[in-house]
């Protein structure tokens, strides 16, 4: 047995799953205290369930507080930028393309150091220790505690990064440190982002990870826990204290998962509709297709691998204006329960046309009976023509695909979609994320320096690629299941000819029959 | 005509396009040449036929591997530091700045070049698309010598090339480019407003605007975007445009060799049973193979783009796992001549093959 969490903006919630099934479910309002939400639907599952403490294997959290901290730019700290590039990038400093909003939060706190390296390994210049100490005073005398660190060519050869960050802790010893090289793969100003949104993160972190562990531990559940991250893996919970960053898209991705449990459907597109807006995604041979773009979080590019996902603004709590002819995207989110009308609130939303026009029986029905029954008619067809739009933007080609709709705001679609070929409500589609959480996979990755003159090519990656199964066997991957998500190779210089860094991901389902991640 | 700030985002996108693969990676340039606008105002685009026959017009551009720029970044004053050094050893100030290439950041620094002096930029380059060498340029072909040439590197380093001829020339660039983190900026091809008429591929940079604009506009998958794209297509300097292939990247592999990005690709077809594509890749996407089958080959256009945005991908962006569709297009007739194929054939690329017109070649 095992529990998925998933917090949402609006709704926490919360399942318990026996292999594939589930057994109990629960949808709790996301309280200002995302911790209360939490153990609120945690003693749900538990008390309808009758399960003991001790018959849960593992706990799987999805949370989108961090994606959320960025996009509504709040519980950010302020963060200092240390880049080793000059004298190359003049005139480009670090969150040069950010948009003010985020970067004013977080502060334009840049230094822009000598050092780094070129693709050959030979300095871009010499690291001056003096011009880095002075820049560690700068940011000490601001009061900084958060720092991100980018040098050019970093995951080539970190040592430029790794020099800063020593001489960080031993300046400011409670310093919060993310080193670009963390990240990955080439593209200085992606990585560097990636960076920064993780460090001015972290304190946050810290707090959310030790609240969910504590939140767990007094209801007596010691088995492991796991958070789930962009690429439908799962980390450890201390992992994320020191990467939150990683969490960003976990909601989509865990939704399109649980829609795919709950129908079986491997192809087909996903409508996740909550609060605020209609996450449209698309399954393919059963996982997220990826976005092929530089993905922007919060308006900032990184180089995150994500879900293509198409947000639109349309959900439950979406503002409808007195015609009926303008629905969102501003919207009520998780106020839904006091300003909907329906529940006794003032603002007309979309829930209340849905209640108005027969279609669902939420909150009193009578407080929506003076609503226009033509404006009701226009709005509810408005909605469903707004979604028709955007899964059309988002069909694979001409032909028409099933359409799966997840979420508590799929109450909303309350006819025929024309761009579905047929569309599916499978039971407990209001709590697929906690599903998606609970079924999230497990990921093996095996990274080494290799030289295809020794070992050509095809059988380094074919070892590596072994290795990393291996991996992800140990972690509890059911062997049929595996697949190659990532294979990356950076030219390492000065080790002779044709040696590169290789690093190969692969992910697979977690085999239920000997169910037990292990930590 | 005159460009402004808001239209580089169009201008990067169609000249993505037009890059083939190659010509660099257009967000930083754009960024650079963007902040420089907005400083200087609008730059004037001159149409070719628009020059002074005695007017004195030189060729700028980035060359090296356009992988290391993701990590190099470039300087808002390489371009003028690069300009100034050339019009001081010429002893004359230069009336306009032309491409080398229509290629993402290669059809940037030019304008950035251009609004920082204060001079016009004209309306055409020197390849209808990107190519990676020097030589392969209109104006080398039509015989304007590249040197005396400045190049400028990241740390303001100016070098000078006095070389006997552009393949000489090319060597000794790459050779710096090499030493100098694998991206330089040249100022080179001194020549004439009547040399620049006869040598230049004409209104390519007006072109790159409208198809940056169609691909804004259009936004969607790639077979759908098809049929209008054609049709734009064949209404310009460029002629035939097919949709080759779909499917899935299964391998990407290229290596820094020589001062370039040299690899190739491997994208398997979407419909199972359909055989794979191979692309080899020189800076530029240059062969396109299924099988023992041509599809595509230099100096015709080989285009990569998203599948599902049709936002074209550069060969350093392109990576294991994308979904993509692959464009061919016919290249400007000029690059058709014997004197053109003599330099950018597949032969000059070191493959066993003729030239066969895409037009030519089954579908």
């Amino acid at each position: 047995m095992r529990i998925g969490i998933d917090v949402g903006g609006t709704h926490t919630d919360a399942v318990i799953m026996d292999g594939n099934t589930v057994i109990t479910s629960t949808k709790v309002l996301t309280s200002a205290d995302v911790m209360a939400g939490v153990a609120n639907a945690l003693d749900t599952v538990l008390g309808q369930s009758g399960l003991a403490t001790d018959a849960i294997q593992s706990v799987m959290i999805g949370t989108t507080q961090f994606t959320n901290a960025i996009i509504e730019r709040r519980q950010l700290a302020k963060t200092g930028v240390f880049r080793l590039c000059l004298p190359s990038g003049r005139g480009l400093p670090p969150m040069v393309d950010w948009p003010d909003d985020i970067a004013n939060v977080v502060g334009r706190h840049t230094y822009m150091l000598h050092g780094g390296k070129l693709y050959d390994g030979w300095p871009v210049a010499e690291l001056e220790p003096a011009e880095i100490d002075r820049a560690i005073g700068d940011a000490k005398a601001k009061g900084l505690k958060n720092f991100a660190i980018s040098s050019a060519f970093s995951p080539m050869d970190p040592a430029p990064e790794l020099f800063v960050e020593t001489r960080l802790r031993a300046a400011i010893p409670d310093a919060q440190i993310t080193c670009s090289h963390s990240f990955g793969r080439l593209g200085l100003m992606e990585r560097e982002n990636a960076a920064i949104l993780n460090a001015t993160l972290l304190h946050f972190a810290d707090d959310v990870v030790t609240a969910f562990l504590t939140a767990l531990k007094t209801r007596n559940l010691t088995c492991p826990v796991f958070i789930s991250q962009n690429d439908g893996t799962l980390m450890n919970a201390d992992f994320v204290r020191a990467f939150p960053a990683l969490t960003f898209a976990s909601g989509p991705t865990n939704s399109l998962r649980g829609a795919m449990l709950l129908t079986g459907l491997e192809d087909a597109i996903v409508v996740d509709i909550g609060g605020t807006t209609s996450d449209i995604g698309v399954l393919q041979g059963g996982f997220p297709r990826e976005s092929n773009s530089v993905i922007e979080v919060g308006g900032v590019r990184t180089n995150f691998r994500m879900p293509d996902i198409q947000a639109i603004g349309l959900g439950g709590g979406s503002l409808v204006s007195p015609d009926g002819k303008t629905i969102g995207p501003q919207s009520v989110g998780h106020r839904l329960t006091t300003e909907g009308l329906v529940f006794g609130g003032a603002t007309l939303t979309a829930t209340d046309i849905v209640v108005a026009s027969g279609h669902q029986a939420i909150g009193d029905p009578q407080a929506v009976s003076d609503v226009p029954g033509e404006v009701v008619e226009t709005a509810r067809l408005n909605m469903l023509e707004i979604l028709d739009r955007g899964i059309d933007m988002m069909k694979p080609g001409a032909v028409q695909m099933p359409v799966i709709l997840v979420g508590g705001g799929s109450v909303l679609v309350t006819g025929d979609l024309k761009a579905a070929r047929e569309v599916h409500r499978p039971e407990h589609a209001g709590v697929a994320n906690a599903i998606g959480a609970a079924i999230a996979q497990v990921g093996g990755e095996s990274e080494r320096i290799v030289s295809y003159q020794s070992l050509p090519r095809d059988a380094a990656i074919a070892d590596l690629q072994q290795e990393a199964e291996s991996r992800a066997l140990g972690a509890g991957a059911a062997p049929e299941s595996l697949r190659v998500v990532d294979i990356e190779e950076t030219e390492v210089p000065y080790m002779g000819q044709e040696t590169m860094r290789v690093r190969v991901k692969v992910i697979g389902d977690l085999a239920f029959e000997t169910a037990g991640v292990k930590s | 005509m005159r460009l402004s700030a808001d239209q580089l985002d169009d201008l990067a996108l169609g000249s993505v396009f037009l890059a083939t693969g190659g010509g660099g990676d257009p967000h930083v340039p754009k960024l650079l040449t963007h902040e420089v606008l907005k400083r200087t105002g609008p730059v004037e685009l001159l149409a070719p036929a628009d020059l002074k026959d005695d007017a004195f017009v030189a060729a700028i551009g980035n060359v090296g591997a356009p992988t290391v720029s993701l990590e190099l970044l470039p300087s808002d004053d390489e371009a003028l530091i690069a300009l100034e050094a050339f019009e001081k050893q010429m002893g004359r100030k230069l009336d306009a700045v032309v491409s080398f290439e229509i290629g993402g950041g290669n059809s940037l620094i030019p304008i950035m070049a251009a609004a920082s002096r204060g001079i016009p930029v004209v309306d055409g380059d020197g390849m209808g698309r990107a190519l990676p060498e020097a030589q392969m340029m209109t104006y080398a072909i039509r015989g304007i010598p590249s040197t005396p040439a400045l190049a400028c590197d990241y740390a303001r380093n100016v070098t000078l090339f006095t070389t006997k001829g552009t393949e000489v020339y090319e060597r000794h660039i790459r050779a710096l480019a090499m030493s100098s983190g694998g991206m330089i900026t040249t100022v080179e091809h001194g020549m004439s407003g009547a040399a620049v008429r006869d040598a230049i591929i004409p209104g390519t940079v007006s072109f790159a605007l409208k198809l940056g604009a169609f691909l804004r506009e259009n936004r969607g998958q790639a077979p759908a975007l098809f049929e209008p794209l054609k049709a734009l297509f064949a209404d310009s300097i460029y002629g035939e445009c097919r949709l080759i292939h779909t499917g899935k990247v299964v391998d990407k592999s290229t290596r820094i060799v020589g001062g370039f990005d040299v690899g190739n690709t491997v994208v398997e077809g979407f419909e199972p049973g359909t055989p794979p594509v191979e692309i080899d890749i020189k800076n530029e996407y240059l062969l396109a193979r299924r099988g023992d089958q041509v599809l595509a080959s230099v100096p015709d256009l080989i285009v990569i783009v998203d599948y599902e945005t049709s936002a074209p991908i550069n060969a350093e962006r392109l990576r294991y796992g994308q979904r993509i569709a692959i464009f061919a297009i016919g290249c400007p007739d000029f690059f058709r001549t014997p004197e053109a194929l003599n330099v950018v054939s597949p032969r000059n690329f070191g493959f066993d093959l003729d030239y066969v017109a895409l037009e030519a070649l089954p579908k």
